[in-house]
Protein backbone atom coordinates (compact mmCIF):
# COMPACT_ATOMS: atom_id res chain seq x y z
CA UNK A 1 0.00 0.00 0.00
CA UNK A 2 1.09 3.53 -0.71
CA UNK A 3 0.68 4.95 2.76
CA UNK A 4 4.31 5.99 3.16
CA UNK A 5 4.98 9.68 3.47
CA UNK A 6 8.15 10.98 1.94
CA UNK A 7 10.31 13.25 4.02
CA UNK A 8 9.24 16.74 3.15
CA UNK A 9 12.62 18.39 3.39
CA UNK A 10 14.96 18.48 0.46
CA UNK A 11 18.14 18.96 2.43
CA UNK A 12 21.20 16.75 2.30
CA UNK A 13 22.74 16.18 5.65
CA UNK A 14 21.50 18.70 8.14
CA UNK A 15 19.35 16.33 10.13
CA UNK A 16 21.80 13.45 10.01
CA UNK A 17 23.26 12.91 13.47
CA UNK A 18 26.93 13.66 13.73
CA UNK A 19 29.13 12.48 16.58
CA UNK A 20 29.80 15.18 19.17
CA UNK A 21 33.48 15.68 18.40
CA UNK A 22 32.80 16.24 14.73
CA UNK A 23 30.08 18.79 15.14
CA UNK A 24 31.99 21.84 13.95
CA UNK A 25 33.04 20.09 10.81
CA UNK A 26 29.78 19.73 8.94
CA UNK A 27 30.96 19.43 5.34
CA UNK A 28 30.16 15.70 5.24
CA UNK A 29 33.78 14.54 5.08
CA UNK A 30 34.27 10.83 4.46
CA UNK A 31 35.96 10.18 7.81
CA UNK A 32 33.13 11.46 9.95
CA UNK A 33 31.25 8.81 11.83
CA UNK A 34 27.79 9.78 10.75
CA UNK A 35 25.12 7.63 12.36
CA UNK A 36 21.55 7.17 11.24
CA UNK A 37 18.69 5.95 13.42
CA UNK A 38 16.84 3.00 12.00
CA UNK A 39 13.67 1.40 13.36
CA UNK A 40 13.26 -2.32 12.67
CA UNK A 41 9.69 -3.61 12.59
CA UNK A 42 8.71 -7.23 12.27
CA UNK A 43 5.95 -8.18 9.89
CA UNK A 44 4.23 -11.43 8.94
CA UNK A 45 5.73 -14.44 10.69
CA UNK A 46 9.01 -12.79 11.69
CA UNK A 47 10.01 -12.76 15.37
CA UNK A 48 10.01 -9.36 17.06
CA UNK A 49 13.30 -7.79 18.12
CA UNK A 50 13.48 -6.66 21.76
CA UNK A 51 15.50 -3.61 20.77
CA UNK A 52 14.00 -2.03 17.69
CA UNK A 53 15.85 1.27 17.38
CA UNK A 54 19.49 1.23 16.33
CA UNK A 55 22.02 3.84 15.29
CA UNK A 56 24.03 2.59 12.33
CA UNK A 57 26.91 3.94 10.30
CA UNK A 58 25.42 5.91 7.40
CA UNK A 59 27.74 4.25 4.88
CA UNK A 60 26.73 0.67 5.77
CA UNK A 61 24.97 -1.30 3.03
CA UNK A 62 21.49 -2.76 3.55
CA UNK A 63 22.97 -6.26 3.21
CA UNK A 64 24.92 -5.61 6.41
CA UNK A 65 21.69 -4.75 8.26
CA UNK A 66 20.05 -7.92 6.94
CA UNK A 67 22.95 -10.01 8.27
CA UNK A 68 22.72 -8.16 11.57
CA UNK A 69 18.99 -8.96 11.94
CA UNK A 70 19.57 -12.60 11.03
CA UNK A 71 22.26 -12.89 13.69
CA UNK A 72 20.17 -11.06 16.29
CA UNK A 73 17.19 -13.35 15.64
CA UNK A 74 19.51 -16.38 15.51
CA UNK A 75 18.19 -17.46 12.12
CA UNK A 76 19.89 -20.32 10.30
CA UNK A 77 22.22 -19.17 7.49
CA UNK A 78 19.90 -20.68 4.85
CA UNK A 79 16.78 -19.00 6.24
CA UNK A 80 15.61 -16.07 4.17
CA UNK A 81 15.03 -12.56 5.35
CA UNK A 82 13.32 -9.80 3.36
CA UNK A 83 13.64 -6.12 4.13
CA UNK A 84 11.27 -3.42 2.93
CA UNK A 85 11.18 0.37 2.79
CA UNK A 86 7.82 2.16 3.00
CA UNK A 87 6.21 -1.30 3.08
CA UNK A 88 6.59 -1.17 -0.68
CA UNK A 89 9.94 -2.13 -2.13
CA UNK A 90 12.94 -4.26 -1.21
CA UNK A 91 16.12 -2.16 -1.47
CA UNK A 92 19.17 -3.71 -3.10
CA UNK A 93 21.56 -5.22 -0.51
CA UNK A 94 24.35 -2.95 -1.78
CA UNK A 95 22.31 0.25 -1.35
CA UNK A 96 23.75 2.30 1.51
CA UNK A 97 21.65 3.37 4.50
CA UNK A 98 22.31 7.08 3.92
CA UNK A 99 20.73 7.06 0.45
CA UNK A 100 17.56 5.44 1.76
CA UNK A 101 17.40 7.73 4.78
CA UNK A 102 17.77 10.82 2.61
CA UNK A 103 14.89 9.76 0.35
CA UNK A 104 12.58 7.79 2.62
CA UNK A 105 13.44 8.80 6.19
CA UNK A 106 10.63 10.22 8.36
CA UNK A 107 10.87 12.02 11.72
CA UNK A 108 14.64 11.65 11.82
CA UNK A 109 14.74 7.91 11.28
CA UNK A 110 14.49 5.24 8.63
CA UNK A 111 11.79 2.62 9.19
CA UNK A 112 12.54 -0.85 7.82
CA UNK A 113 10.13 -3.76 7.89
CA UNK A 114 11.55 -7.26 7.90
CA UNK A 115 9.93 -10.62 7.37
CA UNK A 116 10.83 -14.21 6.57
CA UNK A 117 8.72 -14.52 3.46
CA UNK A 118 8.07 -12.10 0.63
CA UNK A 119 5.55 -9.54 1.88
CA UNK A 120 5.25 -6.80 -0.72
CA UNK A 121 6.35 -8.52 -3.89
CA UNK B 1 4.32 12.52 -20.29
CA UNK B 2 7.05 11.06 -22.39
CA UNK B 3 6.14 12.57 -25.74
CA UNK B 4 9.38 12.57 -27.70
CA UNK B 5 8.98 9.09 -29.09
CA UNK B 6 12.05 9.36 -31.34
CA UNK B 7 14.19 9.92 -28.26
CA UNK B 8 12.64 6.95 -26.45
CA UNK B 9 13.27 4.78 -29.50
CA UNK B 10 16.90 5.90 -29.89
CA UNK B 11 17.61 5.17 -26.23
CA UNK B 12 15.88 1.78 -26.49
CA UNK B 13 17.85 0.80 -29.59
CA UNK B 14 21.25 1.61 -28.05
CA UNK B 15 23.55 -1.42 -28.30
CA UNK B 16 27.08 -2.32 -27.25
CA UNK B 17 29.45 -4.79 -28.93
CA UNK B 18 30.96 -7.05 -26.27
CA UNK B 19 33.92 -9.41 -26.55
CA UNK B 20 33.87 -12.07 -23.83
CA UNK B 21 37.13 -13.87 -23.01
CA UNK B 22 37.51 -16.78 -20.64
CA UNK B 23 39.93 -16.05 -17.77
CA UNK B 24 43.27 -17.75 -18.52
CA UNK B 25 43.41 -19.65 -15.23
CA UNK B 26 40.01 -21.24 -15.97
CA UNK B 27 41.04 -22.83 -19.25
CA UNK B 28 41.48 -26.58 -18.83
CA UNK B 29 41.50 -27.51 -22.51
CA UNK B 30 44.65 -27.74 -24.66
CA UNK B 31 42.89 -25.63 -27.23
CA UNK B 32 42.37 -21.95 -26.44
CA UNK B 33 38.69 -20.96 -26.69
CA UNK B 34 37.77 -18.33 -29.26
CA UNK B 35 36.49 -15.10 -27.75
CA UNK B 36 32.71 -14.74 -27.93
CA UNK B 37 31.35 -11.61 -29.63
CA UNK B 38 27.81 -10.34 -29.20
CA UNK B 39 25.79 -7.13 -29.59
CA UNK B 40 23.70 -6.48 -26.48
CA UNK B 41 21.05 -3.85 -25.66
CA UNK B 42 22.45 -1.13 -23.43
CA UNK B 43 19.22 -1.19 -21.39
CA UNK B 44 19.40 -4.90 -20.58
CA UNK B 45 21.14 -6.80 -17.79
CA UNK B 46 24.01 -9.26 -18.22
CA UNK B 47 22.16 -12.35 -16.87
CA UNK B 48 19.58 -11.87 -19.66
CA UNK B 49 22.08 -11.95 -22.53
CA UNK B 50 24.80 -14.45 -21.62
CA UNK B 51 23.22 -17.92 -22.00
CA UNK B 52 24.90 -18.61 -25.35
CA UNK B 53 28.21 -17.23 -24.19
CA UNK B 54 28.14 -19.48 -21.13
CA UNK B 55 27.48 -22.57 -23.26
CA UNK B 56 30.36 -21.57 -25.54
CA UNK B 57 32.89 -21.53 -22.70
CA UNK B 58 31.58 -24.42 -20.59
CA UNK B 59 33.50 -27.11 -22.46
CA UNK B 60 36.83 -25.38 -21.86
CA UNK B 61 36.62 -25.28 -18.08
CA UNK B 62 37.09 -27.87 -15.37
CA UNK B 63 33.82 -29.82 -15.11
CA UNK B 64 33.76 -29.47 -11.35
CA UNK B 65 33.19 -25.72 -11.87
CA UNK B 66 30.49 -26.12 -14.51
CA UNK B 67 27.67 -25.56 -12.00
CA UNK B 68 29.25 -22.69 -10.12
CA UNK B 69 28.05 -19.16 -10.64
CA UNK B 70 29.59 -17.32 -13.57
CA UNK B 71 30.70 -13.70 -13.13
CA UNK B 72 32.32 -11.01 -15.23
CA UNK B 73 35.03 -8.44 -14.78
CA UNK B 74 36.41 -5.49 -16.70
CA UNK B 75 40.06 -4.66 -15.91
CA UNK B 76 39.87 -6.72 -12.69
CA UNK B 77 36.77 -4.86 -11.53
CA UNK B 78 33.83 -7.25 -11.00
CA UNK B 79 30.68 -6.12 -12.87
CA UNK B 80 27.46 -5.89 -10.86
CA UNK B 81 24.78 -7.75 -12.81
CA UNK B 82 21.99 -5.72 -11.21
CA UNK B 83 23.12 -2.53 -12.99
CA UNK B 84 22.05 -2.02 -16.62
CA UNK B 85 24.79 -2.95 -19.10
CA UNK B 86 24.97 0.48 -20.73
CA UNK B 87 25.37 2.14 -17.35
CA UNK B 88 28.28 -0.17 -16.44
CA UNK B 89 30.00 0.72 -19.71
CA UNK B 90 29.52 4.46 -19.09
CA UNK B 91 30.88 4.07 -15.55
CA UNK B 92 34.02 2.13 -16.49
CA UNK B 93 34.69 3.26 -20.08
CA UNK B 94 32.83 6.55 -20.42
CA UNK B 95 36.02 8.61 -20.57
CA UNK B 96 38.05 6.09 -22.49
CA UNK B 97 35.82 4.33 -25.04
CA UNK B 98 36.82 0.80 -25.85
CA UNK B 99 34.85 -1.07 -28.52
CA UNK B 100 34.21 -3.89 -28.53
CA UNK B 101 34.09 -3.87 -24.76
CA UNK B 102 36.36 -6.73 -23.69
CA UNK B 103 35.21 -8.53 -20.55
CA UNK B 104 36.67 -11.52 -18.71
CA UNK B 105 34.50 -14.50 -17.78
CA UNK B 106 35.05 -16.40 -14.51
CA UNK B 107 33.61 -19.57 -13.01
CA UNK B 108 35.65 -19.61 -9.78
CA UNK B 109 36.62 -17.21 -6.98
CA UNK B 110 33.22 -15.47 -6.87
CA UNK B 111 33.83 -12.04 -5.22
CA UNK B 112 31.31 -12.46 -2.39
CA UNK B 113 32.02 -9.07 -0.85
CA UNK B 114 31.32 -7.16 -4.08
CA UNK B 115 28.72 -9.03 -6.13
CA UNK B 116 25.23 -10.21 -5.28
CA UNK B 117 24.37 -13.79 -6.17
CA UNK B 118 22.18 -14.34 -9.20
CA UNK B 119 21.10 -18.00 -9.29
CA UNK B 120 18.46 -17.41 -12.00
CA UNK B 121 16.55 -14.79 -13.99
CA UNK B 122 13.76 -14.60 -11.40
CA UNK B 123 16.24 -12.83 -9.14
CA UNK B 124 16.86 -10.24 -11.86
CA UNK B 125 13.11 -9.77 -12.30
CA UNK B 126 12.58 -9.32 -8.54
CA UNK B 127 15.37 -6.76 -8.40
CA UNK B 128 13.99 -4.95 -11.44
CA UNK B 129 10.39 -4.80 -10.17
CA UNK B 130 11.54 -3.58 -6.77
CA UNK B 131 13.50 -0.73 -8.37
CA UNK B 132 10.48 0.28 -10.49
CA UNK B 133 8.38 0.32 -7.29
CA UNK B 134 10.93 2.49 -5.53
CA UNK B 135 10.90 4.92 -8.45
CA UNK B 136 7.09 5.03 -8.35
CA UNK B 137 7.15 5.82 -4.61
CA UNK B 138 9.30 8.84 -5.45
CA UNK B 139 7.22 9.93 -8.46
CA UNK B 140 3.64 9.16 -7.42
CA UNK B 141 3.82 7.89 -3.81
CA UNK B 142 3.69 4.39 -5.28
CA UNK B 143 0.13 4.81 -6.52
CA UNK B 144 0.67 3.74 -10.13
CA UNK B 145 2.44 0.46 -9.37
CA UNK B 146 -0.02 -0.45 -6.60
CA UNK B 147 -3.04 0.05 -8.86
CA UNK B 148 -1.56 -1.91 -11.77
CA UNK B 149 -2.43 -5.54 -12.21
CA UNK B 150 0.04 -8.38 -11.98
CA UNK B 151 -0.12 -8.87 -15.73
CA UNK B 152 0.92 -5.24 -16.27
CA UNK B 153 3.98 -5.79 -14.08
CA UNK B 154 4.81 -8.91 -16.11
CA UNK B 155 4.38 -7.03 -19.36
CA UNK B 156 6.94 -4.44 -18.29
CA UNK B 157 9.45 -7.13 -17.45
CA UNK B 158 8.76 -9.24 -20.56
CA UNK B 159 8.98 -6.16 -22.77
CA UNK B 160 12.44 -5.47 -21.41
CA UNK B 161 13.57 -9.09 -21.40
CA UNK B 162 12.41 -9.71 -24.99
CA UNK B 163 13.46 -6.31 -26.33
CA UNK B 164 9.87 -5.34 -27.27
CA UNK B 165 9.62 -1.55 -27.27
CA UNK B 166 5.84 -1.29 -27.84
CA UNK B 167 5.00 -3.94 -25.26
CA UNK B 168 7.17 -2.20 -22.68
CA UNK B 169 6.03 1.37 -23.36
CA UNK B 170 2.31 0.46 -23.41
CA UNK B 171 2.71 0.02 -19.63
CA UNK B 172 5.66 2.26 -18.87
CA UNK B 173 3.86 5.35 -20.20
CA UNK B 174 1.52 5.14 -17.19
CA UNK B 175 4.55 5.35 -14.90
CA UNK B 176 5.69 8.47 -16.77
CA UNK B 177 2.47 10.46 -16.29
CA UNK B 178 2.24 13.42 -13.95
CA UNK B 179 -0.54 13.30 -11.37
CA UNK B 180 -2.78 15.95 -9.87
CA UNK B 181 -2.69 19.51 -11.10
CA UNK B 182 1.08 19.69 -11.04
CA UNK B 183 3.18 19.36 -14.16
CA UNK B 184 5.75 16.81 -13.15
CA UNK B 185 6.63 14.13 -10.63
CA UNK B 186 6.73 14.59 -6.87
CA UNK B 187 10.41 13.66 -6.90
CA UNK B 188 12.78 12.56 -9.66
CA UNK B 189 14.15 9.00 -9.28
CA UNK B 190 17.85 9.62 -9.81
CA UNK B 191 21.15 8.02 -8.81
CA UNK B 192 24.42 9.82 -9.39
CA UNK B 193 27.62 7.78 -9.48
CA UNK B 194 31.17 8.99 -9.03
CA UNK B 195 33.92 7.19 -10.93
CA UNK B 196 34.89 5.23 -7.81
CA UNK B 197 31.43 3.62 -8.07
CA UNK B 198 29.90 5.32 -5.02
CA UNK B 199 26.25 6.18 -5.53
CA UNK B 200 24.36 9.21 -4.28
CA UNK B 201 20.60 9.14 -4.15
CA UNK B 202 18.83 12.23 -2.81
CA UNK B 203 15.33 13.69 -2.88
CA UNK B 204 15.25 15.89 -5.97
CA UNK B 205 12.19 17.90 -6.95
CA UNK B 206 11.62 18.63 -10.65
CA UNK B 207 10.88 22.25 -9.72
CA UNK B 208 12.71 25.10 -8.07
CA UNK B 209 11.15 26.92 -5.13
CA UNK B 210 9.79 29.59 -7.49
CA UNK B 211 7.96 26.93 -9.52
CA UNK B 212 10.30 27.04 -12.53
CA UNK B 213 11.63 23.83 -14.05
CA UNK B 214 14.80 22.64 -12.35
CA UNK B 215 17.74 21.91 -14.64
CA UNK B 216 20.66 19.50 -14.24
CA UNK B 217 22.96 22.43 -13.50
CA UNK B 218 20.70 23.66 -10.68
CA UNK B 219 20.41 20.19 -9.18
CA UNK B 220 24.17 19.63 -9.15
CA UNK B 221 24.89 23.00 -7.55
CA UNK B 222 22.42 22.07 -4.78
CA UNK B 223 23.79 18.55 -4.22
CA UNK B 224 27.47 19.24 -4.86
CA UNK B 225 28.06 22.93 -4.02
CA UNK B 226 31.83 22.43 -4.32
CA UNK B 227 31.70 21.19 -7.92
CA UNK B 228 32.12 23.83 -10.62
CA UNK B 229 33.56 21.90 -13.50
CA UNK B 230 31.89 18.59 -14.21
CA UNK B 231 30.21 16.45 -16.84
CA UNK B 232 27.23 14.14 -16.56
CA UNK B 233 26.95 11.12 -18.81
CA UNK B 234 24.18 8.60 -19.43
CA UNK B 235 23.44 6.30 -22.39
CA UNK B 236 26.86 7.23 -23.75
CA UNK B 237 25.82 10.88 -24.04
CA UNK B 238 27.22 13.92 -22.23
CA UNK B 239 24.09 15.75 -21.11
CA UNK B 240 23.56 19.47 -21.76
CA UNK B 241 23.39 21.01 -18.29
CA UNK B 242 20.37 23.15 -19.09
CA UNK B 243 18.22 20.02 -19.61
CA UNK B 244 15.11 20.13 -17.38
CA UNK B 245 15.02 17.22 -14.92
CA UNK B 246 11.38 16.38 -15.61
CA UNK B 247 12.01 15.88 -19.35
CA UNK B 248 15.16 13.91 -18.59
CA UNK B 249 13.32 11.61 -16.20
CA UNK B 250 10.52 10.93 -18.70
CA UNK B 251 12.80 10.26 -21.65
CA UNK B 252 16.20 9.09 -20.44
CA UNK B 253 15.44 6.94 -17.42
CA UNK B 254 16.49 3.31 -17.67
CA UNK B 255 13.67 0.74 -17.81
CA UNK B 256 13.89 0.54 -13.99
CA UNK B 257 12.53 4.14 -14.08
CA UNK B 258 15.69 5.62 -12.55
CA UNK B 259 18.08 8.08 -14.12
CA UNK B 260 21.57 6.63 -13.69
CA UNK B 261 24.08 9.43 -14.24
CA UNK B 262 27.88 9.27 -14.09
CA UNK B 263 29.49 12.47 -12.82
CA UNK B 264 33.14 13.27 -13.47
Amino acid sequence: MADGKLAANNSNTQDVKVDQENKENDDAGKNEKVKIDILLKATGNAPIMKKKKWAVDAEKPIGWIMEFIKKYLKLEPEEKLFLYVNQTFAPSPDQIVRNLYECFGTDGKLVLHYCKSQAWG
Amino acid sequence: MANDREVLREIWDGKLPICFQLAQEEIMDIQQPDPFYVMVPRLSYFPLVIDKMKRHFLRYISQENADSEMWLDYNDQPLKWHYPIGFLYDLFCGNDPQLPWTLTVHFTKFPEDILLHCPNKDVVEAHYMSTVKEADVLKHRGQVMSTMQKKDHSQLWLGLQNDKFDQFWAINRRLMESHGDSEGFKYIPIRIYSDDGTCNQRLVSPKNNDGSRKTLQQMISELYPEKNDFNLRTHGIILPLDTPLQWLSEHMSYPDNFLHLCIY
